[in-house]
């Protein structure tokens, strides 16, 4: 299986654990990611588009013209990502005035681009038929002690024209996957719920908040960690996770992990190659329950 | 002469009421032209998009009430409104809306309406997306550091306190990435230009 890789910039940067993980795990399954030669931002869902639309249009555009030369489908770990790629195929697909106008703007640099490329989140490859079946075979440490809040936040499931990996009021595909390696899932208010996204840097106040609500109530049901499938997500519930405590004044402690870790750690990857030394709220405490030897 | 006096008020009233009722009017058909305006007038009022809001406690109007008010023309209540730079596009109220209005992409259009006239009340949060479109389009990607150093508040301690303490935390574990990505950008220019271009037509 070969696929064109869209990190996103945040599983570039701030979340490089992310994708550092998804390629350990992609490598055992023998999925091949070739990532997208000199891709560039997508757009950011509103960041851009709120400020120039058309311009936002274009950048995502670029990074599916040049996947179209690569002649694969696309797949990428940010949710947000996901969203906006494929926000910008319906609108190419269905707006036949912004399909000419973004495709001059693209001439201009040597691409067309109408819409055809298929665009994958990572959970959705992961969770095919044939991959699970893989995944399975390759579980070499049941994580049978972790109960798994699964978050799939927004962009995975909503809105559905655009988003439709899974229902989107009551997802359960990550919750299968929770499964598939052993642990145990956890049903909770707020697995669809917002994490605040990019109003972590507008109004933190309220994205704090939001973030808390999920924490806690994930926490309340019996979570002891939770799997998040986006690194924006992944920032909001982890890297905030502190600031969220001494906010509110409370006690939370509840290690966020990608998905791809949950399932690296169940394939018996080591835990430094999943890059969990660069979780904020240390994963530490959960890996005797996981049972692996690490030091 | 009083007599005409009194009618010529009457005429200038009803031809200001004509007026405001034309600019309404005008609104309405200028929001349904945008992406996200398609199906306001469908609206019934139901207020599922209000009940499963996550932000409708930070806002000034639920997004029912917004729709209600671009309804009825309330232009400058609308644009001035928290609620459209509140909302975090999680689509929720979209998702069930049972008669199809986009609000979220309708509140991204109205940004970008309030920013391109010169509305906007809040700048912080229109500085957050000028400044975001000017990282990127700098470099071709998302760079955190920069962005959060053209957002500091250089007169609010507190928040220099948090933000120091929050990039350590990141700092510590090589989550921030002090180098810049380097990419080909040569190409950012002419697909900005092009659709500076586009969008003014
Ligand atoms: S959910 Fe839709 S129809 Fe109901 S009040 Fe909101 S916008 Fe109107
Ligand atoms: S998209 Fe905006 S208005 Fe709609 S539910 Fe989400 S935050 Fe509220």
């Amino acid at each position: 299986m070969k696929y064109a890789f869209y990190p996103g910039c945040s599983s570039h940067s701030t979340e490089k654990e992310y994708e550092d993980s998804t390629k350990a795990i992609c490598k055992v399954l023998d999925i091949e990611l070739v990532e997208v030669p000199d891709w560039n931002c997508c757009g950011a869902i509103d960041a851009v588009y709120s400020f120039k639309p058309l311009y936002s249009i274009a950048l995502a555009a670029r990074n599916l013209a040049i996947t179209k030369k690569m002649q694969m489908d696309m797949v990428t770990p940010c949710s947000a990502c996901y969203f906006t790629l494929n926000r910008t195929n319906k609108i190419l697909r269905e707006d036949a005035g912004t399909k000419s106008k973004v495709n001059e703007a693209l001439a201009n640099i040597g691409f067309n681009y109408n819409g055809s490329v298929r665009v994958w989140h990572l959970a959705d490859i992961l969770l095919s038929d044939i991959v699970l079946q893989k995944i399975k075979e390759k579980v070499k440490i049941q994580l049978t002690n972790l109960n798994v809040a699964s978050y799939y936040g927004c962009y995975l499931v909503r809105p559905p024209k655009i988003c439709n990996f899974d229902d989107p009021e009551h997802p359960t595909r990550l919750d299968n996957l929770v499964e598939t390696i052993g642990a145990s899932k956890v049903d909770y208010y707020g697995k669809t719920r917002c994490c605040g996204a990019l109003l972590g840097i507008t109004d933190e106040e309220l994205a704090l908040k939001m973030s808390k609500d999920i924490l806690l109530s994930a926490k309340n049901s019996g979570a002891n960690c939770l799997a998040t499938a986006c690194p924006v997500c992944h920032f909001n519930l982890d890297a905030r996770q502190k600031d969220i405590e001494s906010r509110f004044d409370i006690k939370i402690n509840l290690p966020v992990l990608h998905f791809t870790q949950l399932v690296g750690l169940a394939f018996g990857i080591e835990p430094k190659q999943l890059g969990l030394q660069r979780n904020c709220v240390s994963p530490r405490k959960i890996y005797p329950l996981t049972m692996t030897s690490v030091s | 002469m009083s007599h005409e006096k009194d009618k010529l008020t009457a005429e200038a009233k009803t031809i200001q009421i004509g007026v405001r009722k034309k600019s309404r009017r005008d609104f309405i058909k200028e929001v349904m032209k945008m992406p996200g305006g398609e199906k306001i007038l469908e609206c019934i009022q139901c207020g599922s998009c209000a009940g499963g809001c996550p932000t409708m406690f930070a806002m000034d109007y639920s997004p029912m009430q917004i729709i209600k008010m671009i309804n009825l023309g309330m232009k400058e209540k609308v644009l001035s409104s928290s609620t459209i730079w509140v909302c975090s596009a999680c689509y929720t109220c979209a998702t069930r809306c049972p008669r199809n209005v986009n609000f979220p992409t309708l509140m991204m259009s109205l940004r970008n309406k309030t920013i391109r006239e010169n509305l906007v009340k809040d700048c912080a949060k229109s500085d957050f997306h000028k400044y975001f479109f000017e990282v990127v389009n700098k470099y071709g990607r998302f760079h955190e550091p920069e962005l959060l150093v053209k957002f500091l508040d250089m007169t609010n301690f507190d928040s220099l306190l948090h933000n120091a303490r929050l990039g350590l935390r990141l700092f510590k574990r090589g989550k921030l990435q002090l180098r810049a990505p380097k990419i080909e950008t040569s190409w950012v220019c002419s697909i900005l230009e092009k659709t500076d271009q586009k969008e003014s037509q």
